[in-house]
């Protein structure tokens, strides 16, 4: 029981953090962050705006990897956890 | 340059050719068994189909006009992909249980299966979609014209003898709408994945990502010098556009980001409510895991697509100084170059995107056209043979009328809109689905009002602020009506809504249109009620990862006549041909135990109903299917209840539940079927375990403080007597419900692992158990019933819970029925012993009775001289009374009368005793004195020990010398009536009653008789005779009656007497026993 409970904790707690990520995307893509980037200057030979949102872009895709690729995990250990 | 076509249309050709041989080639695996696009790279690539023409060529078009807000089209989507895990998921997973076929059939599932909700869905996304559709012929066709430089937007067929031209952009129309119908309307199951359709689509994905990417490398690194080279060259030639291009507020003028915002809304909500999207996403999926793996795939595919958007549209205005006709630089760029083949790729590349998107778009809409406009019309009419081939065309006519549709608007709207902005006017549209969407899914108020309201106004606006101004700008409609608003308000403009300016178009269309639609939404859900079947369809969407198990179980409804599957092959023929409906029904038959030609038990048959909508509302959606069976249902005859379950019940007024009633009813008749309480717990169980599909049930009675035995044992597989073993671990919760009168259950037996140990039960496999206590209102418990599944964790739900509860309660009545008629019984046996012991008793108190007299002398000793007579009457059947004469010799007799205390036998059996003893004596020539001293001596021990006592008289008669000598123990004193008046004596001698003290003298008296003489003997039985008013007999009666008879014969004074005393008493039944003796001396 407790340990099941420790399980379905920490799958909230992930499910959570996917919610925490989509306002935080949200959040970057509106005014205070964009106004930061919003300038017509180049930053290493790219528009800042435009590294910008490309960099934000690949980070936020990385991190959907690495919730993916740990979500997996765990959906594996809990399998093996409850089969015997 | 006209020669360049046929080469352009052969290659084109044999693309196509290709998908074609890739969609095959997918179907047949899948056939096979052996999906190819089961597999979640092809589903991200699939759902690549957001990437369109508008993507292809609109982007670079933005990109190079009003610059680097293009990329919130994808970015909105790639922020969406963090939500799928639990928002597509859900979507799926409802999807998927309910068959759903579209996002029309999708929402007006949710809220209540409502045709109404279905067809205003179908309408928005039918004419939201037109711009669309539009955006991507405009696309090809133009593409097109490039590449081949034709100057001509028309195919002239003079050469086959007519003048008839046609429009090269309706050309490609029609054949996309061809392309549609083969990949998507050849049959008419469209609840089946259309494998083919989604190998193509996946495989266009690549086409287009590889052919931008072919483009963008050739610009980037073949034209110019990489990212760095294009961007710095831009800026030192034109910083003035390099601002406006590389900063977000410069072209609209707009401070607060509001259409950066909006275009990332739109952009978030089309990824998941465009109907392709939605068909792609959710009706195509093969496997929900397949979403983990999307959720970063399709986001990074999203990245590389528009990765070289930027530099392609910055080469572009290098290249060729202007942004005019920057929607076509992928193409203009190669051209201008030299590069044919890389401007042929690309081509390809934008063809692939326009064709996916149509394809799947316009049988998405036109599956919701069938299902929610024709169908509910179609329905009304009495199904034919027909109807399969009406139905599949009706599809195939919905695929060309979207697809003409967007043709139509393409020829008003022309060139005065770019692509994207086109595109941007669907997005608008499909948004209008979000609030009815999201509420639906996490808010159980959400209702149908609230949803239709919500959708219509929001269209309305959406029509008003959006569509209507695309058409004016066209010139199609007076431009006036922009510029002054209708009827010259100006505060009905439609791009100015009461008087709302400053906002670009979109994000004023978005801004109206949302706050009438949350707004009505949430007023409506919270103002008006939603029905039973709303609340049923709230909880399965809402619930849906609560209830995984439960939901198998639940819509178990009862058919008052049995149906043959055959019917239901029939009915389904009808609609979607025979052989599919035999596959289908087989395939049903075989996961279950019916065999297809055989009745179908009743409760299969809600499965099997289920089973047929699901399969029918594949084809004509979930209201026309719910409809359709029906309806045939009602036609042969038996008509099914409104949908209802028992398990999961959402309406509360468990009166209405029939099935439950019919349990009752059942139950009922095998509790007044008999009064054998075993048969009635027998069947009652069995009844349960069958009707519950239970695995095990139990009626348990206390035995004592801690052990129960089980009265009853009814299992669905496992040998009862297996189940001692692990119901022991039970004990707690039966002492529980013993003591509380309260049902107790245990939901998942694996989670309540904590508190108490069920090993052998979740060894055994039960998931979940209930304990019912079997009593009467205000009454002990008197058992428990316990049910036990292996399947169905949950299934007891408060509404079962009742039905067993008073289901107990029937049976705790049955059981005090039966108990008091046992009582009955049991009393009535009682008395008929008793009355038989006492009749016994009577007999043998008769048989007492009988000897009793025998003891007593039969007549009186005949000695000369003198008369007598003696009598005994018993007032009970053996009396204490006892008189009797010995005769000793001619001339002497003993005469002995005595009453022994009681009327018992005890009484009687004393008197023969006596009898015996005096009989003993009376041989002997003792005198009175002697004998009754003598008497008293043997008598005494036994007469102590019974508590009884003895008064006697005797006295002993010689006839020679006429003395009487006499003595007492105690007894009434003998009247001696003597002629002589005053003469008259009463004899007494001292002496005490028998069984006081042993040794006692006794007085001896004599007296000598005269003739005329009458000695009367009596015991106390006589004088103490009362009458009804209490007075006794008396001596004085005794006196009076004697005088008057002393002259008759000794027999008639003794008849006398007792007339007498029966005169006095008034009633022929003694009181006491009376024994007379009189003694006449002649």
């Amino acid at each position: 029981m407790k340990r099941l409970r420790v399980q379905i904790l920490r799958r909230l707690q992930l499910r959570e953090s996917w919610i925490i990520f989509f306002i935080l995307g949200v959040i970057l893509m509106t005014f205070p962050f964009l106004n930061i980037f919003n300038k017509p200057v180049l930053l290493f030979g790219v528009p800042l705006l435009f590294l910008y949102l490309t960099t934000g872009w690949i980070v936020s895709i990385i991190v959907i990897y690495f919730f993916v690729i740990a979500s997996h995990y765990e959906s594996k250990q809990n399998d093996e956890k409850s089969e015997p | 340059m006209s020669s360049v076509i046929p080469p352009v249309a052969a290659i084109s050709l044999l693309y196509t050719a290709l998908i074609f041989a890739i969609a095959l080639y997918a179907h047949h695996r899948k056939e096979t068994g052996r999906s190819i696009i089961s597999n979640p790279i092809v589903y991200s690539l699939s759902l690549g189909v957001y990437c369109t023409s508008w993507t292809f060529f609109g982007s670079i078009g933005r990109a190079a006009t009003t610059g680097i807000d293009f990329l919130l089209i994808y970015l909105g989507p790639s922020l969406m992909a963090f939500s799928w895990l639990f928002l597509l998921r859900r979507i799926v997973r409802i999807s998927k249980e309910h068959n759903i076929t579209s996002i029309a059939d999708f929402l007006s599932q949710r809220y209540g299966k409502s045709p109404w909700l279905g067809a205003l869905v179908t309408l928005i996304a039918f004419l939201g979609i037109m711009p669309y559709i539009a955006l991507q012929l405009k696309a090809v066709s133009t593409s097109f014209y490039m590449l081949t430089g034709a100057h001509t937007t028309a195919i002239s067929f003079s050469k086959l003898g007519s003048d008839a031209t046609i429009p090269i952009t309706l050309l490609l129309a029609l054949v996309l709408a061809l392309f549609s119908i083969i990949f998507g309307a050849r049959r008419l199951v469209s609840s089946e994945r259309h494998e083919g359709l989604i190998a193509a689509i996946a495989f266009e994905s690549l086409i287009k990502l590889l052919a931008l990417l072919t483009v963008g490398i050739f610009v980037t690194y073949g034209l110019f010098d990489g990212f760095i080279d294009i961007f710095e060259r831009f800026k030192a030639i034109d910083p003035e556009r390099f601002t406006r291009l590389f900063t977000f507020n410069t072209a609209t003028n707009d401070p607060n980001y509001t259409s950066t915002f909006t275009l990332l809304c739109l952009s978030m909500g089309a990824i998941m409510l465009l109907p392709r999207q939605f068909h792609v996403m959710v009706i195509e999926n093969s496997d929900e895991r397949h979403i983990a793996t999307a959720m970063w795939l399709f986001p990074a595919y999203l990245f590389l697509i528009n990765l070289f958007v930027m530099p392609i549209a910055i080469g572009g205005i290098l290249v060729t100084g202007s942004s005019s006709n920057a929607d076509y630089f992928v193409l203009l760029l190669p051209q201008m170059t030299g590069q044919r083949t890389i401007a042929l790729i690309a081509f390809l590349g934008g063809l692939s995107a326009a064709a996916g998107m149509v394809m799947v778009e316009s049988i998405a809409i036109s599956t919701m056209l069938l299902n929610h406009i024709f169908m509910p019309v179609i329905i009304r009419i009495t199904p034919r043979e027909w109807f399969p081939l009406l139905l599949i065309n009706l599809k195939r006519f919905g695929i060309i009328l979207v697809v003409l549709l967007g043709y139509v608007y393409y020829e008003i709207i022309g060139d005065s809109y770019t692509l994207v902005n086109m595109g941007l006017i669907s997005f608008s549209a499909a948004a209008q689905f979000m609030p009815a969407m999201l509420g639906g899914l996490y808010w159980k108020r959400g209702n149908k009002a609230g949803a239709i309201s919500a959708t219509l106004l929001g269209f309305l606006i959406w029509l008003y602020t959006l569509l209507l101004p695309s058409f004016i700008k066209s010139g199609w409609i007076p431009e006036t009506l922009l510029t002054q608003g209708p009827f010259d308000i100006a505060f009905l403009k439609p791009t100015e809504l009461f008087g709302l300016t400053g906002l670009d178009l979109w994000s004023h269309s978005l801004f109206w249109s949302m706050l009438f639609n949350i707004s009505s939404y949430i007023i409506c859900s919270i103002l008006i009620p939603q029905n039973d079947q709303e609340r049923d369809q709230v909880h399965k969407f809402i619930g849906v990862f609560d209830r995984e198990e439960a939901q198998r179980r639940t819509e178990r409804k009862r058919l008052s006549k049995p149906v043959t599957t055959d019917q239901f092959v029939t009915l389904l023929s009808k609609f979607i041909g025979e052989a599919e409906a035999r596959r289908a029904l087989d395939l049903y038959a075989s996961s279950t135990d019916i065999s297809r030609d055989g009745t179908v038990s009743e409760f299969d048959l809600p499965n099997l109903k289920r089973f047929t909508e699901k399969t029918l509302a594949g084809s004509v959606g979930g209201a026309a299917a719910r409809a359709i069976v029906n309806n045939f249902l009602s036609d042969i005859g038996s008509s099914m209840e409104p949908v209802y379950d028992i398990f999961s019940s959402v309406r509360t007024n468990l009166d209405q539940n029939k099935e439950s009633l019919y349990v009752r009813l059942k139950a009922s008749e095998i509790i007044n079927r008999t009064l054998d309480l075993q048969v009635i717990m027998d069947d009652l169980l069995t009844l349960l375990v069958k009707e519950f599909k239970l695995d095990t049930a139990l009626i348990f009675v206390k035995n004592n403080e801690q052990g129960y035995s089980t009265r009853s044992v009814q299992s669905a597989d496992l040998p009862a007597k297996r189940t001692a073993q692990w119901h022991a671990e039970h004990i707690p919760y039966l002492n529980v419900v013993y003591h509380e009168q309260e049902a107790y259950f245990i939901n998942d037996i694996r989670l309540e692992q904590a508190s108490l140990t069920l090993d052998k039960s979740v060894t055994e496999g039960f998931i979940s158990c209930a304990h019912i206590p079997i009593y009467r209102e205000g009454e002990p418990v008197i058992a428990v019933l316990s049910l036990f599944s292996k399947s169905i964790a949950g299934l007891f739900t408060r509404e079962f819970i009742e039905l067993l509860t008073s289901l107990a309660g029937q049976l705790a009545q049955a059981i005090t029925i039966v108990q008091e008629v046992e009582e009955k019984q049991q009393e009535r046996l009682q008395k008929e012993i008793a009355i038989l012991q006492a009749a016994r008793i009577t007999r043998d108190m008769e048989i007492a009775q009988q000897i009793q007299k025998s003891f007593l002398p039969d007549s009186a000793p005949e000695i000369a001289g003198v008369d007598i007579a003696g009598r005994c009457i018993s007032a009970a059947h053996v009396g204490g009374d006892y008189f009797d004469f010995f005769l000793r010799s001619d001339q002497t007799v003993d005469i002995v009368i005595a009453d022994v205390s009681g009327h018992s036998v005890g009484a009687a059996l004393i008197m023969s005793e006596v009898r015996t003893l005096l009989r003993a004596e009376s041989n002997s020539s003792y005198s009175p004195h002697v004998i009754l001293q003598n008497l008293n001596i043997q008598l005494f021990d036994d007469l102590s020990r019974t508590e009884l006592f003895i008064t006697m008289f005797y006295a002993k008669y010689n006839s020679e010398t006429g003395i009487l000598s006499y003595s007492n123990a105690g007894h009434n004193h003998p009247v001696l009536l003597r002629t002589s008046p005053n003469a008259s004596q009463e004899l007494d001698a001292e002496g005490l009653i028998l069984g006081v003290i042993k040794q006692v003298p006794f007085e001896e008296g004599t007296v000598e008789l005269v003739s005329g003489d009458v000695l009367f003997f009596y015991t106390d039985g006589l004088t103490e005779a009362s009458n009804s008013s209490g007075e006794m007999f008396g001596t004085e009666g005794l006196y009076n009656h004697l005088n008057a008879v002393a002259h008759l014969p000794t027999n008639e004074i003794i008849d006398s007497f007792y007339a007498r005393i029966h005169a006095f008493t008034g009633s022929q039944i003694l009181q006491d026993d009376i024994s007379l003796v009189v003694v006449k001396i002649l």
